[in-house]
């Protein structure tokens, strides 16, 4: 699945054989499992703190006294990486490569447009991820750990945050538009 | 009532970490079978190419929240069962609108970019690198955003009582939104030339179908938590004002009442409050003023309900008390109710700041997920609370037991405390072993008797404990005076113990204790013992009136179908499914549940089981400490272990016992019996 296959319009190549399940059924297996989540942990799904604490531990390799000392990091102690979120991603990540790997959609790639270059993309996705970790800390949350959870539990932050999720990024669609001319 | 690892504060521990890794696990196969291992495909939603992140997405908090809206009415769940992250606006908003952002840039969110690495693409692995630097950025520039960080906090807000809805109304509303939004985006798809209507039509049309109904049944239902009832109120009020006149109407009170709010002397903070209660709570009456339905799923302990309706009926004792606290689960209805009871003249009358909510986010939030620094003595307290409050959150029963001390009666006495007292006046030690081994050796001045003799027919039922005015005899004759403390012991038959201390429980006598491990023990630790007998001088022991605990067969009959009281058939499983049988009929009562006596002692031992392990044992079939137990057996014998364990070491307080059991139920064709497991 290079992007030199992808047909001009299609947002993906449509492989018969690996084609997306149905969106809502989908949706709904997600749903099943942000419930088994809540009954199960008493917790949502989350993600990016996994990625933050992962951050800690790597700033704690350099820096150990720095971390401790620091205001946020600082009260994940000196083994932040031991939290139940540290694992959920870990798992997110295992059961993508486990789908993936069964529905043969494991392509070495740098997804883009054809017409955009390889520097570019990896200069923005780089720049897009460090906002993304920074406004996940800042909204104490992301995708899943607001976005899903908290709408699921009818929370005002939660879908505010996600109602500006949104509007960020159709506001900003504009500018970045080209990365996925082909 | 579901117990999740975060209510029983098992977040930090293995098992959790074991259920995250699966449940995460999960989470990447569904993403990456929606197709979300793929960036172009994530970013094509803000080009209105491919709707599929708002399809799935809205799908999934659809589903979610219907499935928790039904178990929380089904009271499953409540308000401690699920962490509820915090509602801070700017943060919010501002992290929202970044987020957005960063995320049409990279075609990333952290979960998705994490199924895309193991999809193989480098974009997903730059912009991980990208979020975990973002996370350190973050923690460099805390002291910066701080300010951001905090603004507009809020607390646990829900998003229906921001726009003044009920909540089926919201959830019914947010349905059908989100079912426009499907259709919206199969349009849009259709009109952009990639969509797939044709394909998508027909199970859309049953997924719209089913989410109606589901979130249509959700609205129709009676709410299972009317908060309050405003009308009924105001009436305490007015019913108040004709009483006391004076005090309503005087401008100075409510000058002073006034002030109060200003200063907020009218509210108490929930960690005065935690200590308060813990500490005994004199002179402090806690009011739940939350419907009885929700009291009985969750309450402050030490609280009484008195629902808002009803709070006018109890002015009187509310003026009487030194402090009254009043909670809800949140501030409104508490303060109105504060409000009115300090204007019906009821002084000291404080609301709880920020309610049941409050009290979670203050007292009860285990530590491992306050985002906030925690310091290792408020670390500590926070422990304390959690044990107090939430030893188990809505059964009383499973909550630390006195431990059987060796002092307290009835209950339980250690070996060592029995040596320590066996000189002393007005002490009957009873053992109930076989005589010969009682000749053999016993425990010094013990007294032997057969526990048999306390029984014998009655009303044509054989194996029946013995009228009050037999037994006074009996233990008048071993020497036994209401005065005194009787210690029984048993052989390898804990319930011969215990069918003599129901003899003692029918003449009123609770001054007794069972030795703990029984003789075994005793002779296990090389205590002292004797072959002499006792001299005893007999007394006469006064005759009660009949005792308030034996049931027989009619109430038995009637609590079978009255569906609030729990029978307990205490005999081994094979008697109870009606496999074995020495009895008139093969079966047991209909709607008894079967807890054979034997899984109360420890295994391998001649002692009971730990009064933690019987809690546990016992709660889920005795849900409330005064629920209605009848335990029986064939003869009684069995059941009178049971009715101990129940009664007097696990607290219960309504437990009562069917003597003539099964002897008598099987041999009388016109009670109806059941076979099998139910």
């Amino acid at each position: 699945m290079s992007e030199h296959l992808t047909p001009s319009r299609a947002p993906v190549s449509p492989e018969p054989d690996n084609e997306p399940m149905n969106p809502y059924l989908a949706g709904t297996l997600l749903g099943l499992t942000l419930l088994a989540s809540f009954l199960i942990l008493g917790a949502g799904l989350g993600a990016s703190a996994g990625i933050a604490r992962l951050g800690a531990q790597c700033q704690l390799l350099i820096a150990p006294e720095h971390v401790a000392g620091s205001e946020y990091f600082g009260a994940w102690g000196g083994r932040p990486l031991n939290y139940y979120l540290s694992y959920m991603l870990a798992g997110t990540f295992l059961g993508g490569f486990l789908s993936a790997l069964v529905s043969r959609r494991i392509t070495v790639t740098m997804e883009r447009g054809a017409s955009f270059g390889f520097l570019g993309r990896a200069v923005l996705t780089f720049a897009g991820g460090v906002i993304v970790g920074f406004a996940s800390r800042l909204a104490q949350g992301c995708t899943s750990g607001q976005a899903l959870t908290g709408s699921a539990l009818l929370l005002t932050g939660s879908l505010v945050f996600l109602v500006c999720v949104f509007a960020g990024g159709y506001g900003a669609a504009w500018f970045f538009r080209r990365q996925w001319h082909d | 009532m579901i117990n999740t690892l975060y209510a029983m504060d098992l977040l930090g521990t293995p098992l959790a970490f074991g259920a995250a890794l699966l449940i995460g696990s999960a989470f990447g196969a569904v993403l990456e079978r929606a197709g979300f291992g793929s960036s172009r495909r994530l970013s094509a939603i803000f080009y209105f190419r491919d709707m599929t992140v708002l399809k799935v997405m809205f799908s999934a908090v659809l589903v979610a929240m219907l499935g928790l809206c039904y178990m929380s009415h089904a009271g499953l769940i409540d308000a401690g069962s699920i962490s509820l992250p915090d509602t801070v606006y700017g943060a919010q908003i501002v992290g929202g609108l970044l987020f957005g952002v960063g995320f049409v840039m990279g075609g990333w969110c952290p979960g998705t970019a994490a199924v895309g690495l193991a999809s193989g693409r480098l974009d997903a692995l730059l912009f991980l690198f990208g979020a975990v630097l973002g996370s350190i950025l973050f923690n460099e520039l805390f002291g910066l955003v701080k300010p951001l960080y905090t603004m507009g906090h809020s607390g646990t807000v829900f998003i229906y009582d921001t726009l003044g809805l009920a909540k089926g109304t919201f959830v019914l509303g947010f349905t059908i939104a989100g079912v426009v939004a499907f259709w919206a985006s199969e349009l849009i798809e259709t009109r952009m030339g990639t969509g797939r209507l044709d394909r998508n039509a027909a199970p859309l049309w049953v997924f719209t179908f089913l989410l109606l109904i589901t979130a249509g049944t959700y609205y129709s239902l009676p709410p299972a938590a009317p908060d309050a009832a405003l009308p009924v109120q105001a009436q305490a009020t007015g019913q108040a004002e004709t009483r006391h006149p004076g005090i309503a109407a005087g401008r100075i009170d409510l000058e002073r009442h006034l002030v109060a709010i200003e200063t907020g002397e009218d509210h108490i903070e929930p960690a005065q409050l935690a200590d308060r209660l813990m500490a005994g709570a004199a002179g402090l009456r806690l009011i739940d003023i939350r419907s009885a339905e929700e009291f009985a799923a969750f309450h402050l302990r030490g609280a009484v309900s008195i629902p808002l309706p009803e709070l006018a009926l109890h002015l009187d004792e509310l003026r009487n008390a030194e402090t009254v606290v009043v909670y809800s689960r949140g501030m409104t209805h508490a303060a109105q109710a504060r409000d009115a009871l300090a204007q019906a003249g009821v002084p000291n009358a404080l609301l709880l700041t920020d309610g049941l909510e409050g009290f979670f986010r203050t007292c009860l939030k285990p530590v491992s997920l306050r985002a906030e620094p925690v310091s290792e003595a408020f670390a500590e307290r926070i422990r304390e609370w959690r044990r107090y409050f939430l030893a188990s959150p809505d059964r009383r029963a499973a909550q630390p037991l006195p431990a059987a001390a060796p002092a307290h009666v009835p209950g339980l006495i250690s070996a060592e405390r029995l040596a320590a007292i066996l000189t002393e006046p007005d002490l009957r030690v009873i053992d109930t072993r076989p005589q010969p081994e009682y000749n053999t050796s016993h425990v010094p001045g013990a007294v032997a008797l057969n526990p048999e003799s306390l029984r014998g027919v009655v009303g044509g039922i054989p194996s029946m404990l013995l009228p009050a005015d037999l037994l006074a005899r009996q233990f008048g004759a071993l020497g036994i005076s209401p005065e005194t403390h009787v210690v029984i012991i048993h052989g390898d038959k804990v319930h011969d113990a215990t069918l003599v201390a129901m003899g003692l429980e029918r003449l009123g006598h609770t001054h007794y204790s069972i030795l703990d491990g029984g003789w075994q023990r005793w002779h296990a630790e090389g205590r002292p013992a004797d072959t002499r007998l006792p001299s005893i001088t007999e007394t006469v022991y006064p005759v009660p009136p009949a005792d308030g605990f034996t049931v027989g067969a009619e109430a038995v009959l009637a609590a079978s179908r009255d569906g609030a009281t729990r029978i307990i058939d205490v005999r081994p499983a094979p008697f109870f499914t009606g496999k074995a049988s020495d009895e008139a009929r093969a079966g047991h009562i209909p709607g008894a549940v079967n807890r054979p006596f034997t899984l109360d002692l420890a295994s391998g031992t001649t002692g009971f089981a730990s009064p933690a392990d019987l809690a546990k044992a016992y709660e889920s079939l005795v849900p409330l400490r005064d629920g209605r137990v009848i335990v029986h057996c064939r003869t009684g014998h069995q059941a009178s272990q049971t009715w101990f364990v129940l009664r007097r070491l696990l607290g219960f307080t309504n437990v009562l016992w069917y003597d003539a059991g099964w002897t008598e139920w099987s041999a009388r064709p016109e009670l109806p019996v059941a076979t099998g497991d139910k």
